[in-house]
């Protein structure tokens, strides 16, 4: 036999044992032991390589070849091994970490805002976009700023409606928690003035209210946001604008309105606002009493007398001023049929009007 | 006020529907709250006459009456009234007949008693909100006649809700006049020709001292008249306007103040003792009201008085003792005009409000004064006989309420509604009673004497807005006005975004409550006329309010809640009073559940003191906590102060259990308090560059001495650190197996960092020795293990 058919079959021999080794590998590591085996640098290939030098020099090209293509045949295999081997590792990997996605999630606890306070902010909100100044007052108020600046003189029948609560007298003044936010609107334009501007002035104030008056449709404690605005020639039309715009920016659709006149001390003309049903879309229902429509605040342009406590010049400036119940406004918007809910502070109930 | 059709008519001949008569009265400001149509409403409802009247053999407090309704046989009905007696004659339901109330008569055992029907008062017609008894018929009314006929319920009634503004709307009249002018139909004419005087029948001696007061007073004396029931027409008209009949002659008045506005009063001449005057009581006085009330009259109310006592608080309340009765044969009439802000200041010394108070406080029409006294003479004479007397006038009614015309650029009216008014309009003002004239742009308004509620062209415009209607305003934008950007108060956000749910409870609270967290130094507020003693004074905390909160909730199967409030705490100050802005925290009970991945956790301190830790620096601010034993209501050991600089912002600490038992809360309770106003501004965020360099991070174990506080163990551990350390925390806190008594084992980890260079084992070894060196030095305290 020639040196040659010799290698040839010595290389023969290795191929296949090799190629044994490499399917029969039990794990990565073993794999790679026998690539170090055979295909390594002191590998069993290359030592069969070492005995190309004893053969003649005409011979060596064909040799070489041949341990190449067996070289190459292993590489071959031995990734072909070395994937598959992968493959199942990472499938048995897979299946140990398989979950129960119907487990429940872990949460941490989370908090919720009183439905109030969203109605609060939702309607401030809607105001200061429009270009309307947030201001707040005491709750503890002095007859001046609740009643007689508002136009409400003591022997006023509307004083009378008011359901104050007075306090013991501590003061030199008699004191009364506030019966409406409306005082705000005299605050606000004394420090407006106070501090040497001029109108325009557009003002939301937002706030806790007091009404000695405690039933199933009455909290003796509840939440008002005024809003008003003075300059030159506001008109009853501007009023009219600004109720459709914000009534339908906090109901999040375009809402009929109405106006009917009525009476408050601190405005002239006065009105009633009703908006179109928002649960029946003015169709009636037991909420609208059957009506299609539902009051929703008070409003009118500002008597002079109110401008004139103030020192605000009315042949000039005229002004419109409305204020809201929000506790109103969340359970019309939320189909909240209880105004004691709000103060119970379940917190299964927050939880669920809360956000 | 209820204001029926019929009546209205009477005055103005309306031809609309009854919806359109309803916008319209909507439309010029008179809300219409319902319209009642009682006669559909009370169909089955008859006349019954009882013939017999026995207690019920099984119940004290009901009655076997027989009651004949003009059928074969008197029906047998059971009834729990009291007020009806043999005689007389009542509504009564027949079988099969539907009450406004829903109520379907049936026939009914009633304690063994079969009753035939049910006797009725004006609650079950529909016709009041209250009563007291059956309603009893006028004695002509006609046996088993349907009472919807018999009572004039002919047709529909209006509900209306009149503004304090319009005494004059106060009236049939008034409503009829504002209808009218509306409309264009003619008002009808009232005049009435003056009952001629009998000159045997002499004249009262009436004066006026409270000119102030009182304006205008007529008085007039009737003879011989013979008090009987009114007759059914008054009787139907006070019903179907929701009062009850009282006596003949208070019946004739009550249904002319209805009718034209003015309240009217009858005196018995026989129980008055000489001249009468109106005056201004000097306090002291005694008086005995018509409703049963007894008096002491202050200084300075307007009053009508004899020579010998006050007989009546003027346009409020007649006497008991001066009063018309069934057996009164001589009377004197009265009718006056009081000034609204007397007899407003009059009624509210007694917290008295009467249908007269009402109209006068209000404003009646001068003009009506003596009208209603020629009609309410005829009335009387016509019906219960006698001979009257002339007229004592004493005053004048052309001066009252009397104003100076307006006159004003027109274009004032336009502008304020934003609106063109055509120039057709005034005639309807005119209609209303106003002399209104416009040339060249300028406008003069004369004001009638009935409207006491327009001075200025404001009211003006409102009369021409309410006459063109407010649908007609269009709506308009104005510019927008602001110049600053919103500011917008974050804090509850921050406690929510904690796991926090927001609480709104009453600023008022009870003196217990109060007396829990704050002493009895004066400093309460107290409410002058609180809902109830649990709401009687303004807290000084948030906590009693969240303990309430929290105790509905554990009694409704919460393992614990975690409640935050913002609001405000009220209290005297020196002279003053002072309102804190508050942010007020609760914790309590299981703040984690049994879950599957882990273990049930109740609140403790450092729970209550992450929160408020983690919201302080929501705002850019941190604090420092130190013990104080003493803080009212809560357990020594476990509260502290919470200072920023030198000013105490807070507190924090465990509810005493005392207190947590008082709410019925059966696990620990923890509070915290901030007041928001003494809150410095916080650190705003300023731009810093990410560091480059990696950051190396060592533990170190020590024993402790249990005494030893952490903050200055912290502060020791930063001070050794030196530059490189930025951040030194406790991360591992042991006592128990291996510890000694009265030693705490304290796991400290830190942190090193240079902005220049990666650190080295040197560096952090360096550090290393430096803390341990430094625990050894000041604590005494050794490396452990
Ligand atoms: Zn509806």
């Amino acid at each position: 036999m020639s040196q040659i058919a010799v290698m040839e079959q010595q290389l023969d021999a290795i191929k296949e044992e090799a190629k044994k080794a490499f399917k029969n590998a039990s794990d990565l590591s073993q794999l790679d032991q026998e690539r170090v085996k055979y295909l390594g640098k002191k590998g069993a290939l290359t030592e069969v390589l070492k005995g190309v030098g004893k053969l003649s020099p005409e011979d060596r090209p064909a040799i070489g070849k041949i341990v190449n293509k067996v070289k190459d045949d292993l590489d071959r295999t031995f990734k072909i091994s070395q994937a598959v081997m992968k493959d199942k590792l990472g499938l048995l990997r897979i299946e140990a970490e398989r979950v129960d996605v119907t487990m429940p999630g872990r949460v941490t606890s989370r908090g919720y805002k009183h439905p109030v306070q969203n109605g609060l902010d939702e309607l401030t909100a809607i105001f200061t976009q429009m270009g309307f100044d947030i201001a707040q007052g005491p709750e503890i108020e002095d007859e001046f700023h609740n009643f007689d600046a508002l136009n409400i003189p003591p022997e006023h029948p509307a004083r009378a409606m008011h359901d104050t609560f007075f306090l013991k007298e501590f003061t030199d003044r008699p004191m009364v928690l506030r019966t409406h936010t409306s005082p705000v609107q005299i605050r606000a334009m004394q420090r407006f003035l106070k501090e040497g501007n001029e109108p325009p002035l557009a003002v939301v104030a937002p706030g806790r209210v007091y009404r000695c008056d405690y039933d199933m449709t009455h909290s003796p404690m509840f939440h008002q946001v005024e809003v008003f605005k003075v300059d030159r020639d506001v008109s009853l039309a501007n009023l009219k604008g600004v109720l459709k715009h914000f009534l339908s920016a906090y109901f999040g659709k375009e809402l009929p309105i109405r106006l009917r006149p009525s009476y408050f001390p601190f405005t002239e003309p006065s009105a009633e606002v009703d908006i179109g049903c928002v649960l029946c879309d003015g169709k009636g229902c037991r909420v609208c009493k059957q009506t299609g429509w539902i009051e929703v605040l008070g409003s009118g342009m500002i008597h002079p007398n109110v401008l004139k406590s103030v020192g605000i010049d009315s042949d000039t400036y005229s002004g419109f001023a409305f204020g809201l119940g929000v506790e109103r406004m969340v359970m019309l918007k939320q189909g909240i049929p209880d105004l004691r809910l709000f103060f119970e502070n379940d917190v299964r109930f927050l939880g669920r009007m809360g956000s | 006020m209820k204001l029926p059709l019929s009546w209205l008519k009477s005055h103005v001949a309306l031809t609309d529907d009854v919806a359109t008569i309803a916008t319209h009265l909507v439309r010029l400001g008179h809300e219409v709250e319902g319209v009642e149509e009682p006669r559909s409403a009370v169909k089955g409802v008859r006349v019954g006459h009882i013939i017999e009247k026995k207690p019920h053999p099984d119940a004290d407090k009901l009655s076997l009456l027989k009651v004949e309704i003009g059928d074969k046989q008197p029906l047998t009905i059971v009834c729990g009234a009291s007020n009806m007696g043999e005689g007389d004659k009542v509504p009564v339901a027949t079988i099969g007949t539907t009450l406004p109330n829903g109520l379907v008569i049936k026939q009914g055992k009633i304690r063994g008693e079969t009753s035939f029907g049910m006797c009725c008062s004006e609650v079950e017609l529909g016709l009041a909100d209250e009563s007291a008894g059956l309603l009893i018929l006028p004695g002509d009314a006609p046996v088993g006649a349907e009472v919807g006929e018999l009572l004039g319920l002919e047709e529909a009634v209006f509900d209306l809700s009149i503004t304090p503004n319009r005494g004059d709307c106060m009236s049939v009249r008034g409503l009829a006049r504002d209808l009218a002018a509306d409309s264009g139909l003619e008002l009808a004419d009232i005049s009435i020709d003056p009952v001629p005087a009998d000159s045997s029948i002499a004249l009262p001696h009436i004066s006026i001292a409270a000119v102030d007061g009182c304006p205008l007073y007529l008085g007039r004396r009737i003879e011989g008249v013979k008090v009987s029931d009114s007759p059914a027409w008054i009787q139907a008209r006070l019903i179907a306007a929701g009062q009850r009949p009282v006596n003949g002659v208070v019946d004739v008045l009550n249904m002319i103040m209805l009718d034209l506005g003015q309240p009217m009063h009858a005196f018995d001449t026989d129980s008055l003792n000489g001249a009468v005057s109106i005056r201004i009581t000097s306090g002291g006085e005694s008086f005995e009201a018509l409703d049963g009330r007894k008096l002491t009259l202050p200084e300075g109310d307007l009053v009508v008085a004899d020579e010998s006592a006050v007989i009546a608080l003027a346009g409020i309340m007649g006497s008991e003792p001066s009063g018309v009765t069934g057996t009164t044969v001589n009377i004197m009439l009265e009718s006056a005009f009081f000034k609204p802000a007397k007899v407003s200041e009059t009624r509210r010394h007694h917290g008295m409000v009467s249908e007269a108070s009402m109209r006068f406080e209000r404003g009646v029409d001068p003009a009506m004064v003596a009208v209603a006294m020629e009609q309410a003479t005829t009335l009387i004479l016509e019906t219960f006989g006698g001979r009257a007397g002339a007229v004592s006038v004493s005053g004048s009614a052309g001066g009252i309420n009397a104003k100076e015309p307006l006159t004003f650029d027109f274009s004032r009216i336009e502008k304020r509604l934003g609106i063109e008014v055509p120039e057709s309009t005034d005639a309807v003002l005119s209609r209303m009673g106003f002399g209104v004239s416009r040339s060249q742009g300028k406008m003069r308004v004369s004001i009638p004497g009935h409207r006491h509620d327009v001075s200025i062209p404001e009211d003006i415009s409102e009369e021409y807005a309410r006459v063109i209607g407010f649908d007609a305003v269009p709506e308009c934008l104005p510019p927008l006005a602001t110049t600053k950007p919103a500011a917008v108060d974050h804090s509850i956000d921050y406690a929510v975004a904690d796991g926090f749910v927001q609480a709104i409870s009453y600023a008022f609270i009870s003196e217990a409550e109060q007396r829990m967290f704050s002493p009895d130094d004066g400093n309460d507020i107290l409410l002058e006329n609180p809902i109830s003693e649990a709401m009687a004074v303004m807290r000084r905390s948030g906590w009693p309010g969240l303990l309430g909160i929290a105790r509905h909730n554990m009694n409704r199967q919460q393992p614990g809640v975690m409640l935050v409030e913002q609001g405000r705490s009220y209290e005297k100050n020196g002279d003053g009073h002072r309102e804190n802005n508050i942010m007020a925290w609760l914790m309590c009970g299981e703040i984690q559940s049994d879950q599957w991945h882990t273990t049930v956790r109740s609140a403790d301190f450092f729970d209550m003191k992450g929160a408020v830790e983690s919201w302080l620096a929501s705002n850019g601010l941190t604090a420092r906590f130190m013990a104080n034993d003493d803080v009212q209501g809560l357990q020594a050991g476990q509260s502290a102060d919470l200072f920023i600089g030198k000013s105490v912002v807070g507190r924090i600490g465990k509810v005493d259990a005392a207190i947590a038992d008082h709410y019925d809360i059966d696990a620990s309770v923890f509070v915290a308090e901030i007041n928001l106003d003494v809150l410095p501004e916080g650190k705003k965020a300023k731009f810093q560059p990410l560091p480059e360099f990696p950051g190396v991070e060592r533990d170190l174990v020590f024993l402790f001495d249990r005494t030893d506080r952490v903050e200055a163990i912290l502060q020791a551990v930063r001070k050794a650190g030196g530059n490189l350390l930025t951040d030194a925390r406790v991360f591992d806190r042991y006592v128990g197996q291996g510890v000694p008594d009265g030693k705490v084992s304290l796991g400290v980890r830190f942190t090193l960092q240079d902005a220049k260079r990666t650190l080295t084992q040197k560096d952090s070894d360096g550090v290393s020795a430096a803390i341990v060196a430094a625990m050894e030095k000041i604590f005494n305290a050794p490396l452990r293990g």
